[in-house]
């Protein structure tokens, strides 16, 4: 029997590339003829380009064209973005791009080219955009509708009503409500309500989406940093106005995505189409610059919540106002998630929810690792602690109390979770960290430094199904795990493959694992985001194996007689019952499958199939035996993850500086498929979130709009330096049982789930004072502590 | 003209064998020639495409600035040319100078100290974000501090010294070689002159567009330490946003000479909250025949900020400052 | 050479700055070949002593050309504009020390100066004497003969002011007030102690233009500053400059140069003898 390998510790196999630094990225692909590309940005943060005089650039030597947006087969339109504009709504917008035999010439060509900008009017801050007469990021509206944008404006008495420290709330663009909040305020125990403020930062990947295309005998090839793979092709033949059948898309590697480069960036179609028109490859390196400009954002609240608790805890109201800071582009639904978290985190008996996307003239958001998560357990989680104080009870205890069990509900339609093992998980990191003893240690002064203890739970959507797996034996004898998902960095390219290996019972050395380039064959698989990878396919793997232990059995049993019924699966062999020579060797099933053809080779395959699956088999067909199966396991509900995080920090409280002293976290995500990896991903997250609260930031110039944290050392997100050397981790390894396998995904809950364990500290070693607002840096804590007037207003964006 | 980022544009690279060649190559270049030391500085201002010399001067080859001796005195001789790893680890500075070893040793990241040099760390320009982004402000020969307006983005700015232009002095090691009172030794084609730290860094009054006494053509070749106070006290502190790579908010670096309980001597400097670091003259003739207790620097602390005025957000600088100055006495050790 | 110093504002847009710098060497160059060159080329010719005794009856022997407040008005305005100009420039050219304070509070004194004179020039001063009028205009041309050696041009005799100095004093008010008007815009750049900085009150072109004005002032009072200097001490103009300290002229200066018709002194002998406790 091979050892089973969901829940071990197994190095992935692109690792020793990585370390050896032989792992090729985008960027480190060449092509015969290979020139590069360059882009020319927007200086301005909203402008219309009047005209462009590029003469002097394309008479310069080594220079081979200059690609425009009206040349793109997809332009921009309506909300949808495009990979170059004549009308920039962000400073840093790529205008137009130069390709040239070298950078040096293709930058020196941008700097000749003369481009005249009707300046338009610009926003930064959502709530200016709002006041009557404040200026708009978009010609079309100001707030992001379905289809078009809308506009809305409040009334100047909105503004005067609420003061500057306090949100005004005029007409939302999105309402809902459960139960009669008012009734239950009137009810409540206590009642907390803040002014609450998260911040918008920038990805920051440590690969920027560096991207190189050619063109062969009509086919595109294009080599990309991707979160996803199968489901990018398709993205890269819209933007090349081709077929997917035409593209051949290659990402083996990716260094990292956090939601940024889900199917594919809008910047890939610079490189395809510019190696089209001038007919050489081309690549385009994106720099650290640039990558802080395209690169996507998370979406900002400013925003207002108000609590009513029972005296024992539970929350009886939940008021929630959201005005996001949506870029200027597309419909970032952080916001309407953000409410459903809220949701998944205390289940509030009532509960109303309003919220405004704005669109702002700052580079587009995109889904960033818990989107709306993240930012709302942030803000809210010291909310809650400030309700616990008052009444009495136990932050742990009021998480417990507030936490969803199997029972729970999901969001406004209040729909069922597959599973929720909430209380579980905050108990076992309650046990990891200690809690009962460290929150004696809440307020202790030693010398300059106050102690201070927080505890962040943040749930987050964790899996989907329906997806395909496609497996190859081939005549080697090895077990080919087709994965149409992307290698983001994760290890989901070979975790996911487990359900396989442990279906056929077979040893994880035989077990190949065929990625990162779709003419390699690629089933449909899922998109790398949110969180879904885990969950969708180690389902659809499962499914495919399972499938394959019926073809083998069948192909057995057609070999070598008797009923399929009759036949295991174990070890890389097929073999009757009770008699393991009796059978025959993966390899030996291969070769018949081969001269058998029809279902066993891919010559058949099932109807329910995706048609990418069917022409990934049937490009397949005949090199084996080849199962491929749609995940049709039933589920029903909402599949969520939570992670609890506990963070224990020393403020000094002459400088304002936060020391983290010791973090711990523990999950409910299911089965564990990989501790290592698991606890790699929760605590990465957990510093990302914590980072987000602590010292990133991004900054922009009010006046003209431009933003200055475009380098790491700006932006400041945390480093290695910056989070104790020990984080600890647990999971609660209960199965979802509404999967085969059990396994929900990890990816995002850290992030809420550190960053609000880091605030909720933060506030506690500050006697309770909630600020509620990231980032919270040592300026404004020390301006708090000191009394002295804020560096910032409470809702004052991009500090 | 369109402007574009992040590519360094083509120059010619001289790599001088000799302090005597490198001053010779920079009088050739004047203006249009630069040095590259450690090139931590250098190479942003190059990807922007702001700074654009025709001719770079890599130092990599000049050894004879490089490494640590005993100097004459009793103190130490630094080639500007060591790099922050080997300053900050140095036995001889950690023993004697240990205030130095601190400061080098919380520059930036490991990587970056084992690139960036002592000389680099001391002459590097400001990092106003305003004047990095290349905009035509006063420091790059415009006519405007963007920092300093109201809607200005100046958390990182001056609460003293300013004088139209805002920006502060970034280094580490600049305080604490002020704190020990080091002596920065300039060559040139003209000859080797010598100036006291204090006197070394130069502020916008004098000259908006640089940060030091250092003109086209000389070249920071040595730190000279002078002896080190008997059985002297000392304190560094940095403080800042993350611990991976970044600039101080504020940054404070004291020597206490203590006899019989009583500070005898004094010297306390502050950098980031100025355009160069701030030698606290008045606390150290407040403080002399005192105890270094929290009560005396309580007082020192409130002298330190007595004149410094707050931008639109960085007045959480004036009690950063005055808390670290009191830090300085009440914690030096 | 550049006339403007250019850069990007930040949004790329080309925007001028300010005056180029290489315009101070040409002022003072030009400055210097004005001063060779007229000094090569008119004759230094101090007063003949002929003039009419009956002109000269009944005017004492010492006349009054400026009152105190006038000469206050002038040295107050000569320091505060050596002070500018030093303060300007020298730090240019690589003469440096902490200016700006020194410049700003020279500017205010000037500011106060010209207020101060330009009361004085309307509540206790003729206006008009300053004015150029046609015959200011003949006396320009038959002065210009005269001064390139023209043997028939009889040099005419002016007002109280001779039409050079009138030149003089209109090209240094556009000047100085061209100074004074962006010098005091200029501040709006920095806090100060008579308001908070409005930076912004302009756009980056305007501002540029504004610093333009100022340098291009400040540049053209070097060459006037030279040329006033080198004729104040030209001998043939002595007599002035001593003016210009002690306050009178003696009569027969006044009757040399000056056309008693154009500017009489009707009680020239009391004012003399008054001026001393003005």
């Amino acid at each position: 029997m091979a050892e089973n390998v969901i829940g071990t510790d197994i190095s992935p196999p692109d690792l020793r590339a990585k370390i050896t630094g032989r792992a090729r990225y985008a960027e480190d692909f060449r092509a015969e003829g290979m020139v590069f590309a360059k882009l020319l940005l927007s200086p301005m943060p909203h402008a219309r380009v009047r005209s462009v005089d590029t003469s002097r650039a394309e008479a310069m030597e080594g220079v081979l064209g200059i690609l425009r947006a009206s040349e793109l087969p997809l332009q921009e339109s309506g909300i949808g973005e495009a990979a170059l504009t004549d009308e920039p709504k962000y400073e840093g917008e790529p205008i137009l791009a130069v390709a040239a035999v070298d950078e040096t010439t293709a930058a020196a060509a941008v700097e000749a080219i003369r481009v005249d900008f009707e300046q338009l009017p610009f926003v930064l801050d959502p709530l200016e955009s709002l006041r009557e007469g404040g200026p708009d990021a978009r010609l079309d509206g100001n707030v992001g509708g379905r289809p078009e944008p809308l506009t809305i404006k409040w009334p100047d008495s909105v503004f005067d009503e609420a003061g500057p420290d306090r949100l005004p709330m005029g007409e939302p663009a999105a309402e809902w409500t459960i139960g009669d909040v008012d009734a239950a305020f009137a009810e409540a125990e206590v009642i907390v309500e803040e002014t609450i403020v998260h911040q918008s930062v920038t990805h920051h990947p440590m690969e920027p989406r560096s991207c190189m295309a050619y063109w062969q005998n009509g086919k595109l090839f294009l080599h990309g940093s991707t979160q996803s793979t199968e489901r990018t092709r398709g993205a890269v033949a819209g933007m090349a106005g081709v077929e997917p059948d035409d593209v051949v898309f290659i990402g083996e590697y990716c260094g990292g995505g956090f939601g940024s480069k889900i199917a594919g960036v809008p910047s890939m179609a610079i490189p395809a189409v510019m190696s089209r028109k001038i007919g050489r490859p081309v690549m385009l390196r994106i720099t650290r610059y640039e990558e802080n400009y395209i690169g996507r954002a998370r979406a900002g609240f400013q925003g207002w919540a108000k609590m009513g608790f029972r005296a024992d805890g539970r929350m009886t109201a939940l008021d929630l106002y959201l005005v996001q800071d949506g870029g200027p582009y597309g419909r970032a639904s952080d916001f309407s998630t953000a409410a459903t978290v809220a949701t998944a985190t205390y289940q509030p008996e009532n509960m109303r929810f309003r919220g405004v996307p704005v669109y702002t003239n700052t580079p587009p958001r995109s889904a960033q690792r818990a989107p709306g998560g993240a930012q709302i357990v942030a803000m809210l989680e010291p909310l809650v602690d400030k309700g616990a104080r008052e009444l009495g009870v136990d932050r742990l205890e009021i998480r417990k109390i507030n936490a969803p069990g199997h029972d729970g509900w999901l969001g406004q339609n209040q729909a069922p979770f597959t599973s929720a093992y909430v209380r579980e998980a905050l108990d076992l990191g309650g046990e990891l960290f200690n809690w009962d003893e460290k929150r004696q240690l809440s307020g202790q002064r030693n010398g300059t430094k106050v102690t201070g203890v927080g505890i962040g739970l943040s749930p987050f959507t964790a899996g989907s199904a329906g997806r395909d797996g496609l497996l190859v034996i081939r005549p080697d004898g090895k077990l080919h795990v087709h994965q149409g998902i992307g290698n983001l960095g994760t290890h989901s390219i070979s975790d996911t493959a487990r359900p396989a290996a442990d279906v056929l019972d077979l040893s994880w050395d035989d077990v190949v694992i065929v990625w990162g380039d779709t003419s390699k064959h690629l089933p449909f698989s899922t998109v790398q985001a949110g969180s879904q990878t885990t969950h969708a396919h180690t389902r659809a793997n499962h499914a495919a194996a399972t499938a394959m232990v019926g073809l083998l059995q069948e192909l057995a049993a057609g070999e070598l007689g008797g009923s399929p019924a009759d036949y295991r699966v174990a070890d890389g062999r097929v073999f009757r019952a009770g008699n393991r020579a009796a059978g025959l060797s993966f390899a030996q099933a291969a070769e018949r499958a081969m001269a058998r053809g029809g279902k066993f080779s891919g010559e058949v395959v099932p109807e329910d199939l995706n048609d990418a699956t069917k022409a990934a088999v049937a490009g397949l067909a005949g090199q084996g035996l080849i199962a491929a199966a749609r995940d049709n396991y039933p589920r029903e509900g909402a599949v969520f993850t939570w992670v609890a995080t506990f963070a224990q920090v020393e403020l000094d409280i002459e400088t304002g500086e936060v020391e983290i002293v010791d973090l711990a976290s523990s999950t409910d995500c299911g089965t564990v498929m990989h501790p290592r990896s698991l606890a790699g991903q929760t605590n990465g997250g957990v510093f990302q979130g914590i980072g987000m609260a602590k010292s990133q930031r991004w900054v922009f110039d009010p006046k003209w709009g431009i933003p200055f944290t475009k380098r790491f050392y700006t932006a400041r997100p945390p480093g290695i330096l910056d989070v104790p050397r020990s984080p600890r981790f647990a999971a609660v390894n209960l199965p979802d049982p509404h999967t085969p396998v059990g396994a929900k995904g990890i990816g995002e809950p850290p992030v809420g789930a550190g960053e609000a364990a880091y605030v909720c500290a933060v506030a506690d070693a500050m006697g309770g004072m909630c600020l509620c607002r990231t980032p919270l840096t040592s300026d404004m804590i020390l301006a708090e502590l000191e009394g002295r007037p804020r560096p910032y207003g409470l809702l004052d964006t991009h500090v | 003209m369109a402007v574009i980022r992040d590519m360094i544009p083509p120059f010619e690279l001289y790599q001088p064998a000799g302090v005597d060649d490198a001053v010779r190559l920079m009088d050739e270049h004047g203006s249009d020639g630069w040095v590259l030391a450690g090139g931590l500085d250098t190479f942003d201002w190059f990807k922007d495409r702001i700074k654009r010399p025709a001719a770079v001067i890599d130092l990599g080859g000049v050894d004879e600035i490089r490494g640590i001796t005993g100097a004459a005195d009793g103190g130490l001789d630094i080639g500007a040319m060591t790099s922050l790893t080997d300053v900050a680890e140095h036995a001889d500075v950690q023993g004697r100078y240990p205030l130095l070893a601190d400061a080098a040793g919380l520059v930036a990241t490991p990587q970056i100290r084992n690139q960036g040099t002592l000389g680099g760390n001391i002459v590097q320009d400001t990092r106003c974000w305003y004047y990095r982004s290349g905009w035509p402000c006063y420091r790059a020969g415009g006519n405007i501090c963007y920092a300093a307006t109201r809607r200005s983005m100046n958390r990182e700015h001056c609460i003293v010294g300013a004088d139209r232009c805002v920006a502060v002095n970034p280094s580490d090691t600049a305080p604490a070689l002020v704190a020990l009172d080091a002596e920065m030794v300039v060559v040139s084609t003209s000859g080797e002159r010598t100036y006291p730290a204090a006197d070394f860094f130069i502020g916008p009054d004098i000259d908006i567009e640089r940060m030091t006494v250092l003109e086209p053509g000389d070249l920071l070749t040595r730190v000279v330490l002078p002896a080190p106070w008997e059985g002297a006290r000392w304190y560094f502190e940095k403080i800042r946003d993350r611990k991976s790579w970044d600039f101080s908010l504020v940054s404070v670096a004291s020597t206490l000479s203590v006899q019989g309980g009583v500070i005898q001597d004094a010297r306390i400097v502050v950098n980031s909250i100025a355009p160069y670091p701030v030698r606290m003259g008045a606390v150290e003739a407040a403080i002399r025949g005192r105890e270094p207790s929290d009560e005396t620097g309580h007082m020192a602390g409130e002298i330190a900020v007595e004149d410094a005025r707050a931008l639109r957000h960085n007045d959480y600088k004036i009690a950063l400052t005055r808390n670290l100055v009191r830090r300085s006495i009440r914690d030096a050790a | 050479m550049e006339f403007l110093r250019r850069a990007l504002n930040p949004w790329g847009e080309d925007v001028p700055i300010g005056v180029s710098w290489d315009l101070i060497w040409a002022a003072v160059i030009i400055g210097a070949v004005f001063v060779v060159v007229h000094a090569l080329m008119v004759p230094k010719k101090v007063g003949t002593g002929e003039v009419d005794p009956d002109e000269a009856e009944g005017l004492p022997e010492k006349l009054q050309r400026h009152k105190p407040g006038a000469r206050g008005f002038h040295w107050s305005m000569s320091a505060t504009m050596f002070a500018l100009l030093i303060t300007a420039f020298f730090p240019v050219i690589g003469i440096q020390f902490p200016w700006v304070t020194i410049h700003w509070i020279a500017g205010v004194l000037l500011i106060l100066t010209v207020i101060y004179h330009i009361y004085h020039v309307f509540a206790k001063q003729d206006f008009w004497t300053m004015w150029i009028d046609r015959r200011d205009i003949e006396e320009g041309k038959q002065g210009l003969k005269a001064a390139l050696g023209k043997a028939d041009a009889e040099r005419p005799r002016a007002g109280k002011y001779p039409v050079d100095q009138k030149m003089f004093h209109h090209v240094a008010m556009v000047a100085t007030l061209g100074a004074v008007v962006t010098g005091v815009l200029m501040m709006f750049r920095i806090d100060n102690f008579l308001w908070a900085e409005r930076t912004y009150m302009f756009s980056d072109a305007t501002w540029g233009w504004i610093y333009v004005i100022h340098g291009v002032c400040g540049i053209g009072l070097i060459f006037l500053v030279i040329a006033h200097v080198y004729f104040a001490i030209r001998p043939e103009k002595r007599w002035m400059t001593w003016s210009m300290i002690n306050g009178w002229i003696d009569r027969d200066r006044y009757l040399e140069n000056h056309d008693p018709a154009r500017w009489t002194v009707p009680e020239a002998g009391t004012q003399a003898a008054e001026a001393e406790g003005d």
